[in-house]
């Protein structure tokens, strides 16, 4: 017990980088002796970070031969390393899961020797799990990027998730901070993950993005132009039946955000291109924290970008299940978020033309493109409008973020945000601006700021306040 | 007139007879609860079966299954006057039919959404937050302390995962529990007397747990405010990984 405690405790510090945690996508009942999947996935607890614990997290071994630059497990680090044995990781997983602690496994591992064995020892290990103990619980497989075909196959039978982690988003700073990973070895796991789930008619594809469309046809397989050339694109390809279910929660992957110096806009291309492609579940996103000392690497005292990591996310929904696009968040030549607001928000704002949206008649996407609406609410509002005509009070008991969202609806033709009807005082009103000055001056970032810049700053503020004045004088007279 | 019940399910459908067919309900308690009024009038309704399925096959054929559930986890929450609010919803929904239940921004329906996001809300924390102990002779035994009383709602769960484990779950404040194996489960009283014994490898595991727990977050990110939002601090009693020392295993077991 306490060998495998020391394994255990270096492990799990290893492996905690690893964002996904996730135990959905797939709803599977008891078909072994122990376990089940539920189709939201379930957390079990939560650890100080904050960040949900589903699954028992930890890599097969953290004795890389790679040397990539931003990892805690890079073989330049001087670091406690330690390994699993297979049986050994089966029988903890399953002790765990009997007594409700976790929803199942998650194995990654760093690359010993070559990916071809690390990938034999984990599959060896999920196959004692899956076909010794009997397990039925949630399996998800960590690939090592330039692993053969025929493990990734075998991986891919046993496990319910797979993942291949792109970690940067352009082939340029995958270059600079991790030369012993190439663009195709990442890329040709993926391919072979969703043309195989296309094959057997199992692909889902991420959040609402394809409702509605098949995704299993010819003409989503990637990569394969013979076969695109040939045949109708449309056509719904012909299952391979064997009986068993390959990946059937899908794959994800990671991206670290603030460890190379790419934009938003960048970042959230790549995962829109992955969504289309590959059709992905999901791309995980990770804020950048400092462990190894670099010279191309941001500073060891540097804090990790949460609040960046936080606008990526948002945004990613507004991708998976908002339907927006990229170049829409994007739209003039920007390439970063508003750090300040909501995605949805600012594209509301610049986007002012499109509003306000009348409750009482807009589909289900259009509701769903209002700041403060979300799909519980939008199906809400569907419903209760068969019966009679939604009012202003009625939103707000439906749970609509009203101080969000009463500047860009009306309801039955009234319009209830008290502002004038116009991008900045909009912008102002949400920001909780008083006459145009900015409450988030007084934020912490303010110490990062030297003091030129904080000259600066005042001055912009300062004259948003002159304009604000002046707007207002403008507004009492009447003329706007 | 007020009316007092025997605090069953059975109990309230019998009252909601009484409402349409003797007099007006303004207030239900149970026998327990109630406070003598000197002014008020009150009558106890005695439990009768046949009353309480006469109302539960009108409220299924006339208003919805879907009504039935929520009006039954209503039933289940702790909510305070859940039983008036059962009533009027009955009484609205025979009014206008299968489809009041899309009136969301009707207050009656309100108060039952909120009861039933509620019990569901806790139902779901419990199929979390249920940490079993392995006990001699091979039962897993857990211990909750829910607000509602969402005990029976577990066992579907938890027995298809477990189907060939016979598990226990307590729940303390209500002193009953979930006694299942093999896929059949009963709920009956259960006191600090009845419970079995620890396995001898168990405070081992649960070393394990919390050493894993406290090893998986990441210092830099330290989050306590979001942590209490995801688990309040009233469900940690019964988490093994919120225990402060691993001596505490020792004392518990």
């Amino acid at each position: 017990m306490e060998q495998i405690m020391k394994k255990l405790e270096i492990l799990a510090e290893s492996a905690k980088y690893d964002v996904s945690c996730s135990s959905s996508g797939v709803k599977r009942q008891n078909n072994g002796t122990i376990g089940s999947t539920t189709a939201a996935g379930i957390c079990h607890t939560w650890a100080a970070d904050g960040r949900c614990i589903s699954l028992l997290k930890v890599l097969f071994t953290n004795n890389c031969a790679y040397n990539c630059e931003y990892c805690v497990n890079r073989r330049d680090n001087d670091f406690p390393r330690a390994s699993f044995e297979p049986e050994e990781l089966a029988k903890l997983t399953y002790e765990f899961y009997r007594r409700n602690y976790i929803e199942g496994l998650f194995i990654s591992s760093a690359v010993e020797v070559s990916p071809d064995y690390t990938a034999e020892r984990i599959l060896k290990a999920i196959r004692i799990l899956r076909y010794d103990y009997q397990f039925a619980g949630y399996i998800h497989a960590k690939i090592i990027p330039g692993v053969s075909q025929e493990i990734l196959h075998e991986i891919g039978l046993v496990a319910d998730r797979l993942s291949v982690n792109i970690e940067m988003p352009n082939s340029e700073s995958l270059n600079k901070f991790a030369p012993q990973k190439k663009p195709k070895q990442i890329f040709t796991p993926m391919k072979q993950i969703t043309n195989t789930l296309i094959e057997r008619g199992a692909l889902v594809g991420p959040g609402t993005m394809f409702k509605g469309q098949n995704v299993n046809v010819a003409g989503n397989l990637v990569g394969l132009q013979a076969i695109k050339g040939s045949r109708d694109l449309t056509v719904p390809i012909r299952r391979k039946r064997d009986g068993k279910d390959f990946a059937p929660a899908g794959q994800t992957t990671q991206m670290i955000i603030g460890a190379g110096g790419e934009s938003d806009a960048s970042i959230l291309t790549t995962s829109e291109n992955l969504y289309r492609t590959f059709k992905m579940k999901r791309v995980y996103y990770s804020a950048y924290v400092p462990v190894v000392k670099s010279p191309i690497l941001p500073d060891l005292k540097s804090a990790p970008p949460l609040q960046r990591e936080h606008r990526m996310y948002q945004a990613d929904w507004l991708l998976r299940f908002y339907g927006f696009t990229t170049s829409e968040l994007f739209k003039n030549k920007d390439e970063n978020l508003d750090p300040d607001m909501d995605p949805k928000v600012a594209w509301a704002i610049k986007n002012l033309d499109r509003f306000p949206i009348e409750i009482n008649r807009a589909s289900y996407m259009e509701l769903m493109r209002i700041p403060g609406v979300g799909d519980t609410s939008a199906k809400r509002i569907l419903r209760a409008r068969k019966l009679a005509p939604v009012g202003y009070d009625d939103l707000k008991k439906m749970g609509v973020v009203m101080k969000r969202a009463k500047y860009f609806l009306t309801c039955c033709g009234k319009y209830y945000g008290d502002r004038k009807f116009l991008p900045e005082t909009i912008r102002n009103a949400m920001l909780g601006m008083e006459n145009g000055l900015q409450m988030s001056m007084f934020d912490t970032h303010q110490n990062l700021l030297t003091a030129a810049s904080q000259v600066q700053l005042f001055d912009n503020n300062w004259k948003r306040l002159e304009q604000g004045a002046a707007l207002e004088k403008l507004s009492i007279a009447g003329v706007i | 007139m007020d009316y007092l019940y025997d605090g069953t399910f059975e109990g309230l459908l019998t009252c909601i007879h009484h409402h349409y067919y003797t007099a007006k309900a303004t207030g239900i308690y149970t026998k327990e609860s109630y406070q003598m009024n000197l002014l008020g009038d009150f009558l106890e309704v005695e439990t009768d079966e046949a009353k309480a399925s006469i109302v539960y096959d009108a409220m299924e054929e006339k208003i919805s299954h879907f009504a039935v559930r929520c009006m039954y986890k209503t039933f289940l929450s702790n909510v305070a006057d859940k039983e008036m609010k059962i009533l009027r919803f009955a009484v609205m929904g025979f009014r206008t039919g299968p489809k009041f239940t899309y009136m969301h921004g009707n207050d009656i329906v309100i108060a039952i959404e909120t009861a039933v996001r509620q019990v569901g809300n806790e139902a779901e924390r419990m199929r979390q937050f249920v940490r079993f102990s392995q006990m001699d002779g091979g039962v897993l035994y857990g211990e909750i302390e829910p607000e509602h009383d969402v005990l029976e709602l577990l066992p579907s769960h938890f027995c298809d995962r477990f189907k060939n484990e016979p598990f226990i779950i307590r729940d303390v404040g209500r002193n009953k529990a979930i006694v299942a194996l093999k896929g059949q489960w009963y709920i009956t009283d259960f006191g600090e007397g009845d419970m079995p014994d620890y396995s001898t490898d168990e405070v081992g595991y649960r070393r394990l747990w919390k050493k894993y727990f406290d090893h998986i977050a990441i210092k830099e990110r330290i989050n306590p405010r979001c942590q209490a939002g995801h688990v309040p601090l009233k469900y940690r009693k019964h988490l093994v990984e919120f225990q402060l020392q691993t001596d505490d295993f020792e004392r518990t077991i």
